[in-house]
């Protein structure tokens, strides 16, 4: 009996499901989608007839989830802006690299300290370091934050995350896939690595005029077969230099974002992005087996608070020294610290490098944390900066009478 | 009127002006055309203190009562992507502006700067698509269309003061 469709269909209505739940209570659906994949995964007993294991269907649906990661990187390299970046303002570029910075030293530290290899410091470092641009834009609207004092900062971090995110995701891939682990191997990948990216940088400022000639058409079936061809072409071409299949996918994303017909690529990519992403993370959550959450509970927790006291420093920072007041600056720490999609993208990664089983895990409790709690704390900034800003006026006066 | 105007990357764009009277409203126009409006107290200009939406068509029709003259572009909403970089704007002419008395045939607007006047709106008299010869006087309200950096370009020239 071949029940890979109606397999297909019971994850999709699951997916739905947690979606709407996701909707209901005003979250990003993604920790619903984690949830619920691990909930109905194949590491779970079946009971009586109910076998949701999703068996005949797991490998497919792993691969639709590999389609939309391939969405996910392509979409992002579209909104990528070497222009936006250069006219983002001093403040801004201050407050994203004191923000990388911080956050990106104490994600090595605690990958470190926990014990990881090499290769799995820097992808917990990437985990721990990426924020979620779609919570934190869902939030801004949400909340009617939009025309605050502290929203371009705020977005021009978010901005820099993401381009932080394309150039260490394109490194670290070449770090986790390069084979035989010799000193000498691993070098002549990311040369190979760093000109392949460095070819379509090139690209994306030679080749828009051709490109342009070439994307004018009119007929938009053809339209999508020749940009989806390209996509996964090329995502497919990377992967045999050992070039995540991903990484192919934001470079070629990039590529295109300089040419005028971005806009129109981006009408076109974002309904595939939300169907094959709701696929990713439910298949995410199924390769989870849930119990071993628990042996990464206490890392989880551990990465969590050192997140949110990373961020607040990090917000507080770049927004006092952009002349943000105090109040406006703990906004900026409390509302990027949402993680959701990239962090889970950037734990992937590590099934291809078969490293520690402890990551994936990992990654998703403290994105399940993060992704609840950070919209939490973004609403609630304005009574967490009186409580801090409480602590530390008792501490200066404790300071004062002692001194 | 001092008006700024950043980009909201992934979210739009945000005009924040500052009134005369002190007060503090921010205009957001989101990338799929909603529009928020926001009123800061100029004690506390952290937190808005009052806030609306409206969607694009309510965006322009509000415009046009606001701007006093009831418009809406029926052949914009038609063209999409000729008109991208489209903009009409009014401008008021103020008293001792270099534009004062001369000709718009005098002030070359379409071959200096590429712009179009649509309209001269005086007290009482409203001129549609005026010809060279209609002079401009202050306290008139010139409508000007054009791509974003031609009606800059021509709004800058004309708030000049005589030098």
């Amino acid at each position: 009996m071949d029940h890979l469709v109606f397999e297909v269909g019971a994850a999709l209505v699951l997916a739905a499901v947690a979606t709407l739940l996701a909707n209901r209570f005003k979250f990003s659906n993604v920790p619903f989608l984690i949830i619920i994949g691990m909930v109905v995964g194949p590491h779970i007993p079946a009971i009586g007839p109910l076998d949701l294991g999703f068996e005949e269907s797991y490998d497919l649906l792993q691969f639709l989830g590999r389609v939309g990661v391939l969405f996910l990187l392509f979409y992002l390299g579209l909104e990528f802006s070497i222009g936006r970046l250069i006219n983002s303002g001093r403040s801004i570029a201050v407050g994203g690299s004191v923000y990388i910075g911080i956050n990106f030293t104490l994600g090595l530290l605690f990958g470190w300290l926990a014990g990881f290899q090499l290769a799995e410091i820097l992808i917990v470092a990437g985990i721990i370091t990426i924020s979620s641009s779609a919570i934190v834009a869902k939030m801004l609207v949400d909340l009617r934050r939009t025309a605050n004092p502290e929203t371009e900062m705020i977005l021009g971090i978010i901005m820099f995350e993401d381009i932080f995110l394309a150039v260490y995701l394109s490194i670290l891939s070449g770090l986790v896939l390069s084979e035989g682990g010799s000193v000498g191997g691993t070098i002549i990948t990311m040369l190979i690595v760093l000109g392949y990216i460095l070819l379509f940088f090139v690209l994306a400022r030679k080749a828009s005029p051709f490109l342009n000639r070439v994307l004018d058409i009119r007929s938009s079936e053809t339209f999508i077969l020749v940009v989806f061809a390209a996509l996964f072409f090329v995502a497919g071409f990377s992967e045999t230099l050992h070039v995540a299949e991903a990484i192919g996918a934001l470079l070629l994303g990039l590529v295109l974002s300089e040419t005028e017909h971005r806009q129109r690529i981006e009408r076109l990519v974002i309904p595939f992005r939300d169907f094959f992403g709701a696929i990713f993370f439910f298949s995410f959550g199924l390769s989870i087996d849930p119990l071993t959450l628990l042996d990464a509970a206490l890392l989880s927790v551990l990465a969590v608070v050192l997140t949110i006291a990373g961020n607040f420093v990090a917000g507080m920072i770049a927004g006092r020294n952009a002349g943000l007041s105090s109040r406006a600056s703990a906004n900026v720490g409390l509302t990027i610290v949402s993680r959701g999609e990239f962090s889970i993208i950037v734990a992937s990664l590590a099934i291809g490098g078969g490293l520690s089983g402890l990551i994936q895990p990992f990654a998703a409790l403290y994105v399940l944390i993060l992704s609840l709690l950070g919209p939490l704390l973004t609403k609630e900034s304005g009574r967490i900066f009186g409580l801090v800003s409480k602590a530390f006026s008792r501490e200066k006066a404790a300071d004062d009478a002692s001194g | 009127m001092n008006v700024r105007e950043t980009q909201l990357p992934g979210i739009g764009r945000k005009f924040q002006a500052d009134l005369r009277s002190g007060e503090r409203i921010v205009v957001v126009i989101h990338d799929e055309g909603r529009r928020e409006i926001y009123q800061f107290d100029r004690k506390d200009l952290d937190e808005s203190i009052a806030s609306f939406d409206l969607d694009d068509d309510e965006a322009r029709q509000l415009a046009g009562i606001v701007g006093g003259m009831v418009y809406t572009p029926r052949a914009l909403e038609r063209v999409e992507m000729a008109f991208d970089a489209l903009v009409i704007e009014w401008h008021k002419v103020e008293e001792g502006s270099r534009a004062e008395g001369s000709t718009i045939g005098e002030l070359g607007v379409r071959k200096n700067f590429g712009a179009t006047i649509v309209a001269v709106i005086g007290d009482g008299e409203q001129i549609i698509n005026p010809g060279p010869e209609v002079s401009i006087r202050s306290g008139t309200t010139l409508v000007v269309a054009g791509e974003r950096e031609q009606v800059a370009g021509f709004q800058a020239a004309l708030t000049a003061d005589r030098s």
